[in-house]
């Protein structure tokens, strides 16, 4: 049992990190970003490219993977996104978009890595196990769900605290509102993709190693999970999502213990069908109905 | 409109894909996943079948000039590939396609055309060579692999009950694994308990914390080889140290150089045994290691699905039409491939001795 | 001929994504992002491909309307409750819907799990699926300019407003939902007589959102707008195959590049879908 909720936190983990930045797009935009796995896949494998190529350490190649990730999350808005503001079917036609994207960007993986799993070179990162109680961990797990708490908590931070973090929120509940009060929207969505696409690269950075594998179709594993964990926590909830990211972590876990692995992810959909259902707006949603 | 517009410009003549070796000879047509979710096996086979051709050209073979085109891993255009070989291309014979899916799906429109397909990969024990005489295989199904492999894997370790792990929403790995099922109760082995994963995922802790949990004397895995790979790493890592039993997929070098130490002791049954010293073996991984492929028995079994069309040709007296090579066909006998001896069985699958592998030192080793 | 040969289950696969796109269409005219329809194909395709292999004499316009007739009762009882939630939320509900439909395809034993059933006769003629497309458009079309079309509309414009007028939201959303079913699931059918073979792969969340792109490329100002997306989108890869043979480009991942590429053009260029191009002509 001990070991198997220490495997839910785990992927729980990483899945709040994806979820996360999805959701921050989300939450300013009301657009679903489906480049987002993509960008959780590049980003694995510039740190790869960084690592193996580049003979860069990790603690180089990881912060400039994610930089990496964020300026790709620049170039989605610029070329995916801000062309249909203010289009009325915008988050239908942004879906395409961002799709199109997505597809772009996997074609140049398959391109230059070729479609086979690639790994990071032998000791990357040192192995070592640890045991905590009857179950056991490596070091890396627990430097993984230690990167992924410390990252979610910065994002809180900034939001609540900074000034980047305010003009977000009041891009977020009313673009119009907080142009007339001067804020450069433009440059704070702009801003709000780099965020939320360095959190997915970092998620895809720490995916890649705790696995140790990458491929051109690596995001997909995550991508309807990504989707799950936003609705449970609630569109646009940062804290929302970190929370239900280990929710469905351990749900999947337990599932598999209880009833068989046949029924993960069949029993994570039917979670999220019945929430949605009962809670429309997820768990920590907010009350006042945003009309989508 | 648009659709005629655009079916105009795609139809002015000149065969497309990409064709290798010199033109002239027999035109045949290679349907590939080049992209999509069987692309690591589409790139082997691509690399299997391009040395192949290459290899044939200089050895004085029948000339034989190879149109690749992508199924995108999808039945949809896995039909339209076969179509325009069938029609537009008039190959005289196709190989693949990638997928068992893609098979049953297109394979019926050669029979009715009557243009033979040899398929290089496709294990559903159903739904291929049962479809017709023009379809061939030369890759063996899991039945006749891992019955034997099985029980030379018990002789040696001595197991009483195992526990099962399989990918459930590929075709390769069930139909493995449906064969498992039925080995290991007719051997009388107790199955504690089975574990599923499905294609994409990365992460197997859940289910092998499971099965670990049963304390079952063996694990058996039927799995793709990244998969493969990180299950057995994920295994040993969770403590696991008692034997491993994987199917063929895997038997691929990168395997083991994904798993690393993880790997030892772990015994595959395998259709391709890459240890193999006869020359076709070693002429076949000589051309792989000059295109810098890391070969598996994809590019194995693609590099040897040429070869038998060449020598289908050579049988049917050098001619190329597609009733001559369909007859070629069943007369090929005996043939030295990478493989092994290879023939067909009546009903037009593979025959050829399949190996038992265990993985000692960082390498495979034959297992007597 | 031989061209025609050669490129007649193009053609068919035009029709029946076409009538796929249509199938998304359906909710889409009222405002609805439903995604659901891959599994209502699924289902579709199961129930043809069982009632053909276990059921030989049965005439295939009878398996055609049980492949209709079953995803839309399914249709009904999912439709009531998720048709409450407005937008992506509606989305994502459906996506739930039609991966827990797939994955029970996976784990039904009965049906081979994930190797399918094979060996389906082909029943399916090019003449079939245009005829049910022509149907199926048909029955769009005639709605548009009539009492229910206004009210569908006027849904899409603004639900509240349409309730206020006495426009029964829930019974018009519902009859749009239904339908859309009905044409997944004979289109399931269609593609499984047509195939070969049915397998829980080929309904997964990629062949819904390839139904909604087709649509939203088409056009969905237009009834006949999806129809126009799903040929463009079906022959584009095959267009691109030419064109990368005569480039000199290797098969595979270029083609997918540009196919990317190319869908990105018409999102961002063509707000009203490749439609507003014939109407763009028309008017010039």
């Amino acid at each position: 049992m001990g070991q198997q909720a220490l495997n839910g936190v785990f992927v729980g983990s990483i899945y709040a990190l994806f979820a996360v930045g999805y959701t921050l797009v989300f939450g300013v935009l009301d657009i679903l970003n489906l480049a987002h796995q993509a960008v959780f896949m590049l980003a694995a494998f510039a740190a790869l490219l960084l690592v193996a190529d580049a003979h860069l350490p990790l603690w180089a190649a990881m912060p400039l993977a994610v930089l990496f990730a964020g300026l790709l999350g620049i170039l989605l808005e610029r070329l995916a996104f801000r062309p249909l503001r203010g289009r009325a079917d915008s988050n239908i036609s942004g879906l395409i978009s961002s799709l199109a994207m997505g597809t772009v960007f996997e074609a140049i993986a398959l391109q230059i890595f070729g479609p086979d799993t690639s790994r990071f070179p032998h000791g990357t990162f040192p192995d070592r196990l640890i045991r905590i109680g009857g179950a056991s961990a490596s070091l890396l797990q627990l430097c993984i769900i230690a990167i992924s708490v410390v990252l979610m908590a910065l994002l809180t931070l900034l939001l609540a605290r900074t000034r980047l973090g305010r003009q977000i929120r009041a891009v977020a509940e009313s673009p119009r509102a907080a142009r007339i009060l001067g804020v450069n929207v433009d440059r704070v969505i702009a801003a709000a993709f780099f965020i939320s696409s360095s959190l997915g690269g970092a998620a895809g950075v720490l995916f890649a190693l705790a696995f140790n594998s990458i491929s051109p179709d690596v995001g997909r594993s995550v991508e309807l999970k990504g989707l799950a964990v936003i609705i449970l926590g609630g569109m646009g909830s940062i804290p929302g999502a970190v929370i239900a990211g280990f929710a469905l972590g351990l749900i999947e876990v337990f599932t598999v213990a209880g009833f068989g692995s046949s029924y993960r992810d069949a029993v994570s959909f039917a979670v999220l069908f019945v929430v949605l259902l009962a809670r429309p707006r997820g768990l920590l949603g907010q009350a006042a109905a945003r009309e989508a | 409109m648009v659709v005629l517009l655009l079916l105009g410009i795609a139809c002015k003549e000149k065969p497309a894909g990409e064709a290798s070796a010199p033109s002239g000879g027999a035109l045949i047509g290679a349907a590939l996943s080049l992209t999509g979710a069987a692309a690591v096996y589409g790139a082997q086979q691509r690399a299997g079948i391009q040395a192949a051709a290459e290899e044939i050209a200089q050895g004085g073979g029948p000339k034989l000039q190879v149109l690749i085109e992508d199924d995108g891993s999808t039945k949809e255009q896995g039909i339209t590939v076969f179509q325009k070989f069938i029609n537009r291309d008039k190959v005289s014979a196709i190989l693949g396609p990638t997928l068992s899916n893609t098979a049953s799906a297109a394979d019926p429109l050669a029979q009715q055309a009557q243009v033979p397909v040899l398929g290089i990969s496709n294990t559903a024990a159903t739904g291929i060579t049962d479809i017709g005489n023009y379809i061939w295989r030369d890759s063996l199904t899991e039945a006749q692999v891992i019955p034997g492999a099985f029980k030379k894997a018990r002789e040696k370790l001595g197991f009483k009950t195992a526990g099962v792990l399989y990918g459930n929403d590929d075709v390769f790995t069930k139909a493995g694994y449906d064969v498992m099922r039925k080995t290991l109760a007719d051997q009388g082995i107790k199955v504690l308990d089975t574990q599923t994963f499905a294609k994409p995922d990365r992460d197997f802790h859940a289910q092998l914390t499971a099965l670990i949990g049963v304390k079952p004397d063996v694990v058996v895995v039927s799995a793709l080889a990244d998969n493969a790979a990180a299950i057995v790493s994920q295994a040993r890592q969770l403590g696991w140290s008692g034997p491993i039993l994987g199917g063929n997929g895997f038997n691929s070098p990168a395997f083991i150089k994904n798993a690393g130490a993880a790997a030892e002791g772990v015994m595959v049954g395998t259709s391709w045994n890459s240890l193999s010293q006869e020359p076709a073996n070693q002429k076949f991984l000589e051309a792989m290691k000059k295109r810098g492929v890391n070969p598996d028995q994809f590019s194995a079994q693609a590099f040897t699905g040429v070869q038998i069309l060449a020598e289908a040709i050579k049988r049917a007296g050098g001619k190329t039409g597609r009733e001559e090579i369909e007859k070629g066909l069943g007369l090929v006998k005996d043939l030295d491939t990478p493989l092994g001896k290879f023939s067909f069985t009546p009903s037009r699958d593979a025959q050829h001795d399949p190996s038992v592998q265990q993985v000692k030192d960082g390498k495979f080793q034959i297992v007597q | 001929m031989d061209l025609f040969l050669a490129y007649q289950s193009l053609i068919a696969f035009v029709g029946i994504n076409g009538l796929l796109a249509l199938s998304v269409y359906a909710t889409l005219c009222c405002g609805q992002l439903s995604l659901a329809n891959a599994g209502f194909m699924a289902i579709g395709a199961y129930t043809g491909a069982l009632i053909t292999q276990h059921a030989r004499g049965v005439p295939f316009v009878a398996v055609l309307a049980a492949s209709a007739l079953l995803p839309a009762i399914i249709a009904v009882p999912l439709g009531l409750p998720v048709l409450r939630l407005r937008g992506v939320f509606l989305a994502i509900a459906t996506i739930g819907f039609g991966e827990m439909v797939r994955l029970f395809f996976v784990n039904w034993d009965y049906t081979n799990g994930a190797l399918g059933l094979v060996a389906i006769p082909q029943r399916t003629h090019l003449w079939t699926i245009f005829l049910a497309l022509a149907g199926a458009l048909y029955l769009l079309g005639r709605l548009r300019g009539s009492r229910a079309g206004y009210a569908l509309e006027a849904i899409r414009e603004d639900e509240t407003a349409a309730r206020t007028m006495g426009i029964d939201t829930t019974a018009h959303k519902l009859a749009m939902f239904v339908l859309g079913a009905a044409i997944a699931g004979v289109a399931g059918a269609l593609e499984a007589h047509l195939t070969f073979m049915v397998a829980p792969s080929g309904y997964g969340f990629g062949r819904v959102v390839d139904m909604l792109v087709q649509a939203v490329v088409g056009g969905t100002a237009a009834f006949f707008g999806p129809v126009i997306g799903a040929a463009f989108l079906t022959v584009l890869p095959e267009v691109l195959r030419e064109a990368g043979a005569r480039l000199g480009f290797a098969p595979g991942p270029f083609r997918l590049f540009l196919n990317g590429a190319i869908l990105l053009v018409v999102i961002l260029f063509l707000p009203n879908g490749l439609v507003s191009l014939l109407r763009r002509r028309r008017a010039a």
